[in-house]
C-alpha cells in the first residue's frame, strides 16, 4: 500500500502553496471572528446612534391634542419642527428631512371625552433605523395613553389593575445550554459545513484538475503506485484539508465569542459545558463523514475535468446546494426526525443542534451517522471508479 | 524485453467527439487508435516507433506503462502481462514524455526520493543510487531548491533522475523531445545511449526521423494505428527508394 507515501508527498506539496494555506488556515481563523465582531458591533453602533438621534417630528392637530403635543415637546430628543405642508409630509420622511408625524383629527378630544378610541395617525420610514423612530414616537404616546386610562379609572371609582384580567408567569423548563443550543447551535454546524466543503475545495481542484493540467499524472500513473492507492492518498490530504479548515473556524469562532466583554457568566458557563468531550467526539462524528463526502464529491469532479479552471466551473455551483440544506437547518422549528435524518448536508445540521442542545435521540442520531458514513462511503468509491475509466484519466 | 502481440485499442465516442470528427463517423460508436500490432523490443538495444501526429504512439505507449488497457492482444514486460500483472510491469518501467512535468512545490531531492519509495526502494539503495545520478547529472547544486526556480535544463536533469531512480529493466520514452532545445534533446539522447549500453530494453516514440538514424537498432513506422514497417534500421535503409530518410517516410505514410 503506497497510500501513506502519497498522503505524505500531497500533503507537503498543498501545504507549500499560499493559496492553500490562506483558504484552509488565515481565511476561516479570521472570517469568523471578523463576521461576528463587524456585523455585531455596526449593529450595535446603529442601534446606539438611533437611540441617542434627536428625532425630527412635525405635529398636525395640535390645538385638539395640547397634552399629547406637550408630552412630545417635553420628551428628551425630540425636535418639534412647526409648520409643513400636510401633502408634503410623505416625501419629507421618504427623503428624510423629518423622521416622522403624528396626525390627530378635530374629533380626538371628544372620542376621549366619551371615553372611546381617539384616533392618531403616525407617519414614519419603517426602512429605516430598525424600527428605533417608530418605538421611540409610540413610547411618548403610551405615555401619555396611560395617564388617561389612569384618569378614567379613576372617574369610574376602579382599581387600574382590572385591566388585566390574567397574570401569566413563564416558567421555561428547558436547560439554559439547550437555550442556547437551539438558538445559537444553528450556527455552529452552518460553519463547518460551509469551511469543510471550502477547505476541501482549492485542494480538491488542485490534487485532480491541477495534477493533469501540470502534466504530472502520467508520472504518478506509471509508477507502482495502484490507481486506489493514489486516489486514497488524494482523498485523506483532501479529507484533512476539510477537517482542519473546519475546526480552525470552530476554533475562530470561540476565540471570537470569548472576546466579547458583555457576555454574561452563565452563557460563558454554558459554552464550557458544551465544549465537553461527549459533545466534542460527538461533532467530530458528524464533520468527519460530512467532509469525507464532500471531498470525494470535489476530486472526482475535479479527476473528471480537463482543467482547473473546467473544475472550478463544475465545482462552485455546489457550494449554493451545500449552504441551501444547512441554511434550512438554522431555521427554527426544523427538527431532527426519521426523515430529515437521511437528507445530507441537512442532517449535519440538525443533528449538531441537537448536540449542542443537550438533547440527543440515540436512534435518530444513528440513522444520521448511518446515512452519512454510507454516503461518504459511496462518494468515496465514485472517486475510485471515476479515476479507474480511462475517459475520465485521459478526457482531453 | 517488451513483447507485443496483436495489440488494439479502440476508444469509445462521445456524442461530441462525433461532431467534432465529422460526418464519417456519425454513425460509429468506437475509434480505432491502434490495429493489430505487433512487435518486440529486445534487452540492449532502442526500438524506434515512428509515426506522425496522432498515429496511435502515445496509446501504444501507455498501454505497454499500463495507463490504458488494450481492447485486443497482449503487452508482456519482462516476462509480465500488463493487465494481469500491471504493478509488477510498472516496478520494471521508467516512463518518461516530452510533456511529464515534475512537482514545482518539490525540490529535486524530494521528487526523486517520492519515486524510490513508490518502487519500494529500501534507503541504502537510494542513498548510493542518487548519489551516483547526482554526480552523473551534475545536479548536487540544485537538488534542494524548489522546482519551479529551475531552469528548464536542471528541470530536465531532475526528470531523468526521477524516472531511472529504481534503475528500471525497460525505459519507455514517449516524444521525449518534443519542445526541449538543442542542449536538453542533446542530454536526452546521450540517456537513451546510455540506457542501451546498460543492456536495458528502450522503447522511443518519436517523429522526428533524424531521431531514429542518430539511436535505433530497430523501428516500427506507424499510421492510424497499423504498423506498415517493423524491421531494423538496416533493412529500412536498403529498401529505401527515396534519398532521404524524411522523404522515404513521407512516401511510405502517403502510400498507406
Amino acid at each position: 500500500m503506497k497510500i501513506w507515501i502519497i498522503f505524505k508527498k500531497e500533503l507537503k506539496d498543498i501545504l507549500r502553496d499560499r493559496r492553500t494555506i490562506m483558504m484552509m488556515i488565515i481565511f476561516p481563523l479570521l472570517i469568523a471572528p471578523a463576521i461576528i465582531t463587524g456585523v455585531s458591533k455596526v449593529q450595535m453602533m446603529q442601534m446606539k446612534k438611533a437611540q441617542e438621534k434627536k428625532l425630527k417630528l412635525h405635529f398636525i392637530g395640535k390645538e385638539y391634542a395640547p397634552n399629547l403635543f406637550q408630552e412630545f415637546v417635553s420628551s428628551e430628543r425630540v425636535v418639534m419642527i412647526p409648520r409643513i405642508q400636510k401633502d408634503s409630509i410623505q416625501h419629507y420622511i421618504q427623503e428624510e428631512f423629518i423622521d416622522a408625524v403624528i396626525e390627530v383629527s378635530s374629533h380626538y378630544s371628544l372620542a376621549l371625552g366619551q371615553n372611546r378610541k381617539a384616533s392618531i395617525k403616525l407617519y414614519y420610514k419603517g426602512s429605516d433605523s430598525m424600527g428605533i423612530t417608530r418605538k421611540r414616537v409610540e413610547q411618548i404616546v403610551e405615555r401619555r395613553e396611560r395617564i388617561i386610562i389612569s384618569e378614567r379609572m379613576e372617574k369610574l371609582n376602579l382599581d387600574l389593575d382590572i385591566v388585566d384580567a390574567f397574570e401569566v408567569e413563564r416558567i421555561d423548563v428547558s436547560s439554559s445550554q439547550e437555550k442556547i443550543g437551539k438558538a445559537a447551535g444553528g450556527f455552529l454546524p452552518y460553519i463547518f459545513i460551509i469551511f469543510g466543503f471550502m477547505g476541501a475545495m482549492y485542494p480538491g481542484l488542485d490534487l485532480g484538475a491541477g495534477e493533469k493540467e501540470r502534466g504530472t499524472l502520467e508520472t504518478i500513473l506509471s509508477s507502482p503506485a495502484s490507481r486506489f492507492d493514489i486516489v486514497m492518498g488524494k482523498f485523506l490530504v483532501v479529507l484533512t484539508a476539510a477537517i482542519t479548515t473546519s475546526f480552525i473556524a470552530i476554533g475562530g469562532l470561540y476565540l471570537a465569542v470569548q472576546q466579547f466583554p458583555d457576555i454574561p457568566v452563565e452563557i460563558l458557563q454554558v459554552i464550557q459545558d458544551v465544549l465537553s468531550l461527549k459533545v466534542f467526539l460527538m461533532i467530530v462524528g458528524l464533520v468527519v463523514p460530512v467532509s469525507a463526502f464532500f471531498s470525494a464529491i470535489i476530486l472526482s469532479l475535479s479527476i473528471y475535468a480537463k482543467s482547473f479552471k473546467e473544475a472550478q466551473s463544475i465545482v462552485a455551483p455546489l457550494n449554493i446546494i451545500i449552504i441551501f440544506p444547512a441554511i434550512i437547518g438554522t431555521i427554527p422549528g426544523i427538527e431532527l426526525n426519521h426523515i430529515t435524518a437521511l437528507i445530507p448536508v441537512l442532517n449535519v445540521s440538525l443533528a449538531a443542534k441537537d448536540v449542542v442542545a443537550g438533547i440527543v435521540d440515540p436512534i435518530l442520531m444513528a440513522e444520521v451517522y448511518g446515512s452519512l458514513f454510507l454516503l461518504a462511503g459511496l462518494s468515496i468509491w465514485f472517486c475510485v471508479n471515476r479515476f479507474n475509466r480511462e475517459e475520465t484519466i485521459f478526457r482531453n | 524485453m517488451i513483447e507485443i502481440k496483436s495489440l488494439s485499442k479502440a476508444f469509445r465516442l462521445t456524442k461530441q467527439h462525433r461532431r467534432e470528427l465529422g460526418k464519417s463517423f456519425k454513425d460509429k460508436k468506437t475509434i480505432q487508435a491502434v490495429n493489430d500490432i505487433s512487435f518486440t523490443c529486445k534487452p540492449g538495444q532502442i526500438f524506434g516507433l515512428i509515426g506522425p501526429n496522432g498515429a496511435g504512439k502515445t496509446t501504444t505507449l501507455r498501454m505497454v506503462a499500463t495507463m490504458l488497457k488494450p481492447t485486443k492482444g497482449s503487452i508482456i514486460v519482462c516476462g509480465y502481462d500488463t493487465v494481469h500483472h500491471n504493478q509488477q510491469v510498472r516496478k520494471q518501467i521508467g516512463f518518461m514524455t516530452g510533456q511529464t512535468a515534475l512537482y514545482d512545490r518539490l525540490t529535486p531531492n524530494e521528487m526523486v526520493q517520492y519515486m524510490a519509495e513508490l518502487h519500494g526502494m529500501n534507503k541504502e539503495k537510494f542513498l548510493k543510487r542518487r548519489e551516483k545520478l547526482f554526480d552523473i547529472l551534475d545536479m548536487h547544486d540544485f537538488s534542494n531548491r524548489r522546482i519551479a526556480r529551475l531552469s528548464t535544463g536542471m528541470k530536465q536533469k531532475t526528470s531523468i533522475a526521477r524516472t531511472i531512480i529504481h534503475d528500471p529493466e525497460v525505459m519507455v520514452f514517449d516524444e521525449p523531445t518534443s519542445g526541449l532545445d538543442v542542449m536538453s534533446s542533446r542530454a536526452i539522447m546521450n540517456l537513451i545511449r546510455s540506457c542501451k549500453d546498460d543492456g536495458k530494453t528502450v522503447l522511443f516514440s518519436t517523429h522526428r526521423m533524424g531521431e531514429i538514424n542518430q539511436v535505433c537498432d530497430d523501428l516500427a513506422i506507424i499510421y492510424k494505428g497499423k504498423l506498415f514497417f517493423n524491421g531494423s534500421l538496416e533493412q529500412f535503409k536498403s529498401e529505401m527508394t527515396q534519398p532521404t530518410f524524411e522523404d522515404e517516410f513521407v512516401f511510405r505514410v502517403e502510400e498507406n
